[in-house]
């Protein structure tokens, strides 16, 4: 029984399954509050598009006089005295609390049921349900009309948020759908939203009756029909899920339009001339599918039998369409294919989305039998399913929403934060962003079955978030995207990086240096084979364009492809002249490149540039170069035994270090990248003045100005950039000082520079910091510390000398690590490089 | 209740109904309560499938259940038990049906055919139920000997009765076409599948038929001039196709025999993609629904029609399994020792299969140690990009014509030891030109398939020999990309027209080459030495202790103890010392092959002596790759 938010029960109507009450049922169902509301209204005639109940068709109610006798309305209505301003001025809208129509039962009607009208004070149920049409008449009403987005909760509105869109809508010409938020019907009611998901069809008939009176008192010369459609569901349900329970209910299911059909002409109304005397027949509806011609001419004069004929320029057709609904790739289990299901699409929805596009739909679902042929005895038990829809909704397409992070001119991007975000998840997202180790746990994220290369990692977060793009309105624009380049030993897990990244990245393009030709890489111009036409089409980066492409092998590249990436690589665009076709496509792409040396294995005798061996004018775009070097090393050769051991057997013993997954981690770039816009700061600024110019200084070097990377100005936007990013991965709207200082850090190291001699350009290879994880590092720092302090302690200067074995033992029993003999091999070379001490084989002098 | 009261093979859905009546009578009798007794049995079994699952398994009646296959097909009579065994080609989405209706005061059931038994009376209380449609085809490269072991009836037995039934017919209207087309659908199927042994006793059942009935001589008059010229044909033929070394006429649509299976009160997630199942059910073939339906009177059901329009009955039959089983290698083998795989029993087939893959392999003792270890191998893990597990195979230093001599060789051999193989030839033609990627149809709604939508544990065999250069097309492009990444990382992805979902495999994969192979980077590399011509003799007695040793070896579990992890950690540490070439896929292999190495000994934990093989092992290799 219907019971409008928690009104009293119903008195008597008794069984559930009365299919039709009886006329002179003595009480109403009414709950006390359907007083204030109810449905008092004038039926229009064509108001009805259900043409499955005839009933409403030229049914014409005298409005009632509100008071009826108690005995008829079983008491339960209060009716207050409204009838005095029936009918209501078009222009005034009857939304004031206190004159509530009444609800006028000699106009309910089911859809279903052929009540063929002035049964007064019957409560008319919908056949089989518990449903009273006049409690959903009323309730519908009360929604439309009282309903308040909580939203505007600040603003003062006199009037409720769909009576406002149904103004609106009278206003414009063309719309002619309401939408409303199933969000809000269940807020409002939610009874309401439970018997309109459950019935659907009865339910949705009745909104649009509702809704039509409601236009036809404001406006009574409006002549078009609106419809209902509903949208965004409580809980939408899988496709895969649908299943014969959801037969003729409401759902909601996302999926991607795989096939759509042409548009088919469906009659909704007939007209038939008569051959004889030339007679038009009035329009004939069409009822389920059928059209029942008329047999006998109308006309009195005339009266011929079988003579009428269909008119096809008279008749009403409306659009209809047929899409196939496919599952999204990520909804389907693995080891799965994706199921479809039919959509059905009428009028204003048809074409409404086009095969691609990834669409959330609201419908009823419905079986149809088949039968096999008016000739056959056997019924096939099989049914065929489809959804009609209600409504359409085209949903979000990558796996990054970068959208326009990257473009020069969105800065208001980030005042609108939209629904694909939704609020809790920013709240999580937010509370992530603020935990103290995040750019840790970010690193340890990006690729954690890639064992250690912690800067290199770093980097590439850099390059996810990216920076900032800035356009000058002079026309000059800096991009935000970040090039990494990496060069390193073969079997350093490179290739498996940049694999990662592809997955990660939205638009991401994985191309082999080796497969790759200039015009393959940027555009090029084709003839099309049938209509000789010249065709622009578009390469890898073109393709990438908001992504990263990820370029393996760059060495083995020919010279012409990679002189193609000047332009690309620092203006973003590629430009293409030929063949008649002078273009300049977009391509704001970071390229992420990786190189064996020029030896294929670094060579430590020679420079940092003769190893890599690339034009400077292309390693200047780069903004990272990391060199990523083997060297022997027994601590980190461990680590990656054990890495490799872990991956093969599932050793529970081994530390789970907390990471986030791949999700949360793709929503927590997309979420940086669309709404954190960090600017520098006073500080910051500063700071990266100052290391730039000792920057400069270092590449000043008597003769060294062959041997190592110089900076320039492209390093400085490399490190603003950097900064940005820094800055962006702790959601921060402002750059700091440790951000600029950590960019610093991350292009030291990505170049070795630590470790480089500036005087030849060679590489220290003790001193090789790439890989060291920030705690092994800090591990070193502290050891570097505590063997000064015990040499300053136990020493004398140029005092006699002391053997490697017993500071270690020393060192042992000062502090709780645990130290190798290797470990203070490097932190006394340190120190030798400070000038402390002087080694001698196994012997250790202060000087 | 004594025994079952229908004959379960010959009349199933008797079967059915008749515990479906008993227990809605009983649930009825349960709930009085005016709530629908029959709402309850929506997705669960009211006790028909325990019933056969008791007859088949528990009663010995699987033997009696006849093998739907192609050869079969003509054979059995429809609405009887059949079983069959396919790969799950496409997975069809779910359809709807009326579960039950209540005919009068009693409930009846739908479940388990496509049609009502009985006219169902127009408007009635019914029930709708769903089941999951899956297209199935034989699994792709299936070897011959897994066909041997499948159980059932004799042919012998089905053809005599058929022909017994088809006196009775002859009898009752004489019908040549009839004759013929069966006659002609048998010889089809004894041709094209191998069963030339009961070829001839089949020509003599109709023999014997024709003798009785001399009516119509005529149509056998001319018959046997065929008869000889496709049973000599197929006597050449047969051999040919099966050993040839081309496995891609598999995927030719169309020639493989289908089968539509109907599966109900399923999780759809207990199947997937590309398993091999056993499925035993009822086969329906009614001749009024494989009619075609040439009055489309309805424009909506035409643009709504399902996928299964494109399957006709009359070529693709329906199967509504009642029982299943998924299958794996060892499902194939046909006598499975009753022991425990005992340790020396394990090392004793291992040495006869070393020493026969040796002969094999011309006397190259290392090949055949790497052959082992790649033969045994598996997918053990998978974690984001990284495989473990995997250990596929480039054998190199052949040209053309040891790769005809060994390649055939060899290939025979594995079609002999695993239950699905292909051998491809990489020619520039054949990457232009066949269809590796499984594509959906949106049109049609169907998975098409391609060479490599393969069953997990498949083996493929490539001969790079063939390759010249040349160039490739997008698609010979396309083509190398999915091969580079199966191997890779034992993914394919599917092309769904408007995205690429990636699926995951288990596929071994040999490559034979003249240098190494770069369209299919394998992670053994081993240059092929062979000191004589291959010489083969083994028994199929041994032959089937190989395929239980291989089956038997993959499955078993790995443990490993704290101490070995230490153990091997310090290995790789002094390794790594010596070696500084050595990086982390080189170090993951190894591990892989000692893991394998201790397996193939049946030993269930790594120990230092299987890493020290393994050491010695790629020691030997690489001192030929030098």
């Amino acid at each position: 029984m219907a019971s409008n938010g928690g009104g009293s029960s119903p008195p008597s109507i008794s069984s559930p399954d009365v299919r039709q009450s009886s006329p002179l049922a003595p009480t109403n169902s009414s709950p006390p509050q359907s007083a204030r509301s109810g449905g008092g209204r004038r039926r229009r005639g064509s108001a009805s598009p259900y043409p499955s109940s005839p009933s409403l068709g030229g049914f014409e109610t005298p409005p009632h006089s509100g008071r009826r006798t108690p005995s008829g309305a079983g008491g339960a209505r209060q009716r207050q005295n409204w009838t005095g301003r029936f009918p209501p001025t078009p222009s005034t809208p009857m939304s004031t609390d206190d004159i509530p129509p009444s609800s006028d039962a000699g106009d309910e009607d089911t859809p279903e049921t052929d009540g063929g009208g002035g049964v007064d004070a019957t409560p008319v149920y919908v056949w089989g349900t518990n449903i009273s049409v006049q409690d959903v008449n009323a309730a519908i009403l009360r929604f439309l009309r009282h309903f308040r987005d909580p939203r505007d909760a600040g603003r003062v509105m006199d009037e409720g948020k769909y009576m406002r869109t149904i103004h609106r809508i009278l206003e414009l010409e063309g719309v002619q759908a309401l939408e409303v938020d199933a969000h809000d019907i269940y807020d409002h009611d939610p009874d309401l939203y439970g018997k309109m998901v459950r019935y659907p069809l009865e339910v949705l008939a009745i909104f649009d009756i509702v809704l039509m009176d409601l236009v036809a008192r404001i406006e009574p010369l409006f002549e078009k029909h609106i419809t209902t459609r509903i949208y965004n569901l409580k809980s939408s349900i899988c496709l895969r899920n649908l299943n014969p329970s959801d037969i003729e209910k409401m759902v909601s299911i996302k999926g991607m339009i795989i096939r759509s059909s042409s548009i088919i002409p469906e009659l909704k109304e007939a007209v038939f001339r008569c051959l004889v005397c030339g007679f038009f027949s009035e329009p004939i509806m069409v009822d389920r599918g059928r059209v029942t011609e008329p047999r006998v001419c109308e006309k009195e004069q005339c009266k011929a039998t079988n003579s009428m004929t269909l008119v096809h320029n008279r008749c009403r057709f409306v659009d209809k369409q047929i899409i196939k609904l496919q599952e999204t790739p990520d909804e389907i289990p693995e080891g799965g294919t994706p199921h479809t299901v039919s959509v059905l699409m009428h009028d204003k929805l048809v074409d409404a989305g086009k095969p691609g596009d990834r669409v959330e739909i609201t419908g009823i679902y419905r079986a149809m039998s088949i039968r096999i042929g008016p000739t056959q005895r056997t019924v096939k038990s099989i049914f065929k399913t489809y959804i009609d829809c209600i409504h359409i909704k085209k949903t979000d397409k990558s796996r990054l929403h970068v959208e326009d992070a990257m473009e020069t001119d969105d800065s208001k991007a980030s005042q609108s934060p939209e629904e694909d975000f939704l609020s809790d998840k920013i709240e999580k997202l937010k509370e992530l962003s603020k935990l103290p180790d995040i750019y840790d746990r970010l690193t340890r994220s990006l690729a954690p079955n890639i064992w250690e290369l912690d800067d290199v990692k770093r980097g590439l977060l850099c390059q996810l978030f990216g920076g900032n793009a800035l356009k000058l309105p002079s026309g000059a624009r800096f991009r935000g995207d970040i090039n990494i380049l990496l060069v390193g030993d073969p079997g350093t897990s490179k290739s498996q990086l940049l694999q990662y990244m592809h997955k990660l990245s939205p638009r991401g393009i994985y191309t082999s240096g080796r497969g790759s030709s200039a015009v393959g890489l940027t555009a090029y111009v084709t003839k099309d084979p049938e209509t000789g036409e010249t065709v622009l089409e578009s390469g890898a980066l073109v393709l990438s364009d908001k992504g990263v492409c990820c370029i393996d092998e760059f060495d083995k590249m020919s010279d012409n492809a990679r002189s193609m990436l000047h332009e690309v690589m620092e203006q973003q665009t590629v430009s293409i002249a030929k063949a008649g076709i002078i273009a300049s496509l977009n391509a704001r792409t970071s390229v992420l490149a990786c190189a064996n040396p020029t030896e294929s294995r670094y060579n430590p005798r020679l420079s940092v540039i003769d190893n890599i061996h690339l034009t400077p004018t292309l390693l200047s775009r780069f903004d990272l170069i990391y060199l990523i070097l083997d060297k022997a090393d027994e601590q980190t050769d461990r680590r990656l035994a054990k890495h490799i051991v872990s991956l093969h057997f599932e050793n529970p013993n081994l530390e789970q270090l907390e990471v986030l997954d791949l999700q949360t981690l793709v929503s927590y770039i997309s979420y940086a990248r669309k709404y954190v816009h960090p600017q520098l700061s006073d500080e910051a600024a500063e700071e990266l003045t100052r290391g730039y110019v000792e920057m400069r200084k270092r590449g000043n070097h008597p003769g060294s100005r062959k041997k190592v990377i110089t900076a320039t100005a492209r390093q400085m936007e490399s490190l603003i950039r950097l900064s940005e990013a820094l800055a962006r991965m702790r959601f921060s709207e402002v750059v700091e000082v440790r951000d600029v200082e950590e960019a610093f850090r991350l292009l030291e190291v990505a170049m070795q520079q630590s470790a480089t001699d500036h005087a030849t350009g060679t590489i220290d290879m003790d001193l090789i910091m790439t890989g060291i994880s920030a705690s092994e590092r800090q591990r070193r720092e502290n050891l570097v510390a505590a063997t000064r302090n015990l040499i300053m302690e136990k020493m004398q200067l140029g005092g006699p000398s002391m053997r490697m074995i017993e500071l270690l033992e020393e060192l042992r029993t000062q502090s709780s690590m645990e130290i190798h003999l290797h470990d203070l091999r490097g932190a006394l070379g340190t120190l030798m490089t400070e000038g402390a001490i002087v080694i001698h084989g196994d012997n250790v002098k202060r000087v | 209740m004594v025994g079952p009261q229908y004959d379960l093979v010959g009349n199933p859905l008797g079967a059915v109904r008749a515990t479906f009546e008993r227990a809605a009578a009983a649930a009825a009798a349960a709930e009085s309560g005016g709530n629908d007794p029959v709402a309850a049995f929506r997705g669960k079994d009211w006790g028909a499938s325990d019933l056969f699952r008791s007859f088949l398994f528990e009663e010995g009646g699987l033997d009696k259940v006849p093998v739907l296959n192609a050869s079969s097909i003509g054979l059995i009579k429809p609405n009887t038990l059949v079983r069959y065994r396919g790969m799950v080609q496409d997975m069809l989405g779910t359809e709807f049906y009326i579960g039950a209706f209540k005919d009068g005061s009693t409930w009846r059931t739908n479940k388990f055919t496509d049609f009502s038994p009985f006219s169902m009376p127009h408007p009635c209380e019914s029930h709708l139920w769903e089941r999951n449609l899956f297209h199935c085809v034989p699994a792709p490269g299936q070897n011959a000997w897994t066909l041997e072991s499948s159980p059932g009836p004799d042919m012998r037995m089905i053809a005599d009765c058929l022909a017994t039934e088809q006196r009775e017919k002859r009898k009752r209207d004489i019908d040549n076409d009839d004759m013929d087309v069966c006659l002609y659908i048998l010889l089809y199927y004894c041709n094209n599948s191998g069963f030339k042994i009961y070829y001839s006793h089949l020509m003599l059942c109709f023999k014997q038929v024709s003798e009785n009935d001399h009516g119509d001589s005529s149509s056998f008059s001319k018959k046997p001039k065929e008869d000889d010229t496709l049973a000599s044909s197929s006597s050449t033929e047969v051999p040919a196709t099966a050993l040839e070394m081309n496995g891609g006429d598999h995927h030719i649509p169309g020639s493989t025999f289908s089968c539509l299976v109907k599966v109900y009160d399923m999780l759809e997630s207990q199947v997937k993609l590309n398993d091999v199942v056993e499925f035993i059910g009822v086969y329906t073939f009614d001749p009024e629904l494989a009619a075609p339906t040439d009055n489309p009177d309805d424009i909506m059901l035409d643009l709504m029609e399902d996928v299964t329009a494109q399957l006709p009955p009359s070529k693709v039959p329906r199967l509504h399994c009642l029982v299943w089983k998924k299958l794996s290698s060892h499902d194939f083998i046909s006598k499975v020792p009753v022991v425990e795989p005992s340790s020396s029993l394990l090392k004793g087939i291992r040495q006869s299969l070393l020493s026969h893959l040796t002969l094999v392999l011309g006397n190259d003792e290392l090949a055949a140690q790497c052959l082992l270890l790649h033969l045994l191998s598996r997918l053990r893990n998978k974690v984001d990009v990284v495989t473990v597990g995997r250990l596929s195979l480039n054998f190199t230093g052949f040209d053309r014509e040891s790769a005809s001599i060994f390649g055939n060789q060899l290939h025979k051999l594995i079609q002999r030891l695993v239950p699905y193989s292909q051998a491809i030839p990489l020619s520039i033609e054949y990457l232009n030109t066949a269809t590796l990627q499984p594509r959906k149809d949106n049109k049609s709604g169907r998975l098409v398939t391609g060479v490599l939508q393969l069953p997990q544990g498949a083996h493929l065999t490539f001969d790079e020999t063939t390759l010249q250069t040349g160039s490739l097309t997008s698609k010979g492009v396309e083509n190398t990309v999915l091969l580079k990444s199966l191997m890779e990382s034992q993914m394919v992805e599917y092309d769904f027209e408007y995205y690429k979902l990636e699926m995951a495999t288990d596929v071994q994969m040999l490559t034979l080459s003249e240098g190494k192979s770069n369209i299919l980077p394998s992670d053994l590399i081993v240059p092929f030495r062979p000191s004589s011509v291959p010489a083969v003799n083994a028994g199929s007695e041994e032959f089937e202790s190989w395929r239980w040793y291989l089956a038997t070896v993959r499955s078993l579990p790995q443990s490993t103890e704290p101490e070995t992890y230490q153990m091997i950690q310090d290995e790789m540490v002094s390794a790594m010392r010596d070696d500084r070439s050595l990086g982390c896929s080189e170090l993951s292999r190894w591990l892989t092959m000692a893991q394998i190495m201790a397996s193939s000994f049946g030993e269930k934990s790594l120990s230092m002596e299987h890493w020290q093989m393994v050491k010695e092992l790629e020691r030997l290799r690489k001192e030929r790759l030098q």
